[in-house]
């Protein structure tokens, strides 16, 4: 969704004058691996919807992964419960559990562990209460795989193709991550993430639309906008993305969770902070071509900058 | 998964699987063991072979094993699957296709899969004619490379 919060409270990426990538994860002050924000109700719809109508697209597991799958609808219980008191409510006796989602007016009656007492997949299941996209990433022969996911909201990936695969073939597209042995090292820093201390990053990107379902698959539909990026509606047209992602160890399976929480930003909004437009602007104007080529950028970098030098010299905040 | 097998020195043991042909690409690797008198076995598999037969002969294998496969392109894909559900990790094998190469192309949008015997930089995707630009970005589950949206 477009952000509706207060801009203060939006997580802005940026440090410095230039980006480049980078392992910038930092140990996470609050350990929660979800969040819910202002736009829940509207965003676990689109959710639903896109779970029900594309499930290939939006959900892939392999068999062996429903111990983590259980761990997730654990922590993410007890997540959602201690920080949203209000909102969600779970009661245990011993496996028999009662989950409550007091915004959606939910109640979930099930055995803990065993499958059949969930109308689908424990991390379906617990996916269809959160608006981030949650990814098992499973450890094993010193490294990880993409073992089991949901995904609704892909900054321009597909699940479906990225299942089983290893941490390294996953992030092969990316120029430059290779080369510079950044796959190796965050690969090497993920195996070693423990149980109790997670760690969270932002990433960013942008893009022309305001869809949070920009799937590889939709991609030629989406896609398109792009072309009609000028200098005249790039503020109201182009957003910037910034997923907030958290990992998190699961102790039992030894398998890492993932949490992707989607946030969207018009230039609009952005550029009405003149600290984030003159350094958004500084960022843009130095990012070398083989980021702006990957993170999609490319064909309309000169409408966003010509509309960014308009703002900054224009000095009006709105 | 192509290219030559490579001699990996101080293992227990050394197990050789291909067909004729594969046995032949890896007789100078064979010799080499030979002369060196290490422990060694092979493994011919024929018309009839199953997999589940190299399967077993795979598990009947002890620790400190190094294996070498050598098959048609095609073949080679499967094989790695049954060695690896058998316990024999990345570092315990080599597998080296021959003969023609099919590339298979996973489309982006259908995820229908289009197999590819000349090396194509642009193809149609069959399933639902999306052209698609055909990518190195493999995956070993799916055996098969991405296929991008070609033209906005």
């Amino acid at each position: 969704m477009k952000w509706t919060d207060n801009l203060e409270n939006f997580p802005y990426p940026f440090k410095g004058s230039t980006y480049r990538y980078s392992n910038n994860s930092i140990p996470m002050k609050l350990p929660l691996s979800v969040e819910v924000t202002l736009d829940y109700k509207e965003e676990m719809k689109l959710k639903r919807n896109l779970l029900t109508h594309h499930p290939e697209r939006c959900y892939q597991s392999l068999p062996h992964t429903f111990t983590g799958q259980w761990e997730i609808v654990e922590l993410v219980m007890e997540h959602l419960v201690a920080q949203y008191p209000e909102k969600f409510s779970l009661e245990t006796n011993e496996s028999q559990w009662i989950f409550h989602n007091k915004i959606l007016g939910e109640k979930h009656e099930f055995t803990f562990g065993v499958e059949k007492s969930l109308p689908c997949e424990p991390l379906a299941f617990i996916s269809r209460h959160v608006q981030e996209d949650l990814i098992l990433m499973m450890q094993r022969d010193g490294d990880l795989y993409l073992d089991a996911g949901q995904l609704c909201f892909p900054a321009n990936w597909s699940l479906a193709f990225n299942l089983g695969m290893k941490f390294k073939s996953i992030h092969h597209p990316i120029p430059g991550f290779k080369e510079e042995g950044l796959d190796d090292r965050i690969l090497q820093f993920l195996m070693r993430i423990e149980a109790g201390n997670p760690w969270e990053r932002k990433n960013w990107s942008l893009m022309a639309g305001d869809r949070l379902d920009t799937s590889l698959e939709t991609f030629d539909q989406w896609g398109l906008l792009r072309k009609q990026v000028t200098k005249e509606n790039a503020g109201e047209l182009v957003h910037i993305r910034v997923e907030v992602q958290k990992l998190f160890r699961l102790p039992r399976s030894n398998a890492i969770l993932f949490t992707i929480h989607t946030h969207l930003l018009s230039l609009e909004k952005l550029a009405s902070n003149p600290e984030w437009l003159k350094q958004f602007y500084e960022i843009l104007s130095e990012l070398p071509p083989h980021i702006t080529e990957y993170k999609g950028i490319a064909l309309y970098k000169e409408g966003v900058l010509d509309y960014l030098e308009a703002r900054l010299g224009s000095g009006k905040v709105l | 998964m192509s290219g030559e097998a490579v001699f990996v020195s101080g293992k227990r043991k050394y197990v050789f699987c291909g067909d004729q042909q594969g046995i032949k690409i890896l007789s100078s690797l064979i010799e080499r063991v030979k002369e060196e008198e290490l422990l060694l076995e092979i493994f011919l598999i024929e018309g009839g072979t199953e997999w589940s037969q190299l399967s077993k002969f795979l598990k009947d294998q002890k620790m400190g094993t190094y294996l070498y496969v050598v098959l048609p392109n095609e073949y080679i894909q499967k094989a790695e699957e049954v060695a690896e559900a058998t316990g024999f990790s990345d570092e315990e094998a080599q597998y080296i296709g021959y003969g023609e190469k099919v590339t298979r192309v996973y489309c982006c949008r259908c995820h229908g899969i289009k197999e590819m015997k000349n090396a194509e930089e642009e193809t149609l995707c069959e399933h639902c004619g999306l052209e698609l630009s055909v990518s190195d970005h493999y995956s070993v589950y799916h055996n098969a490379v991405l296929g991008y949206v070609a033209k906005l």
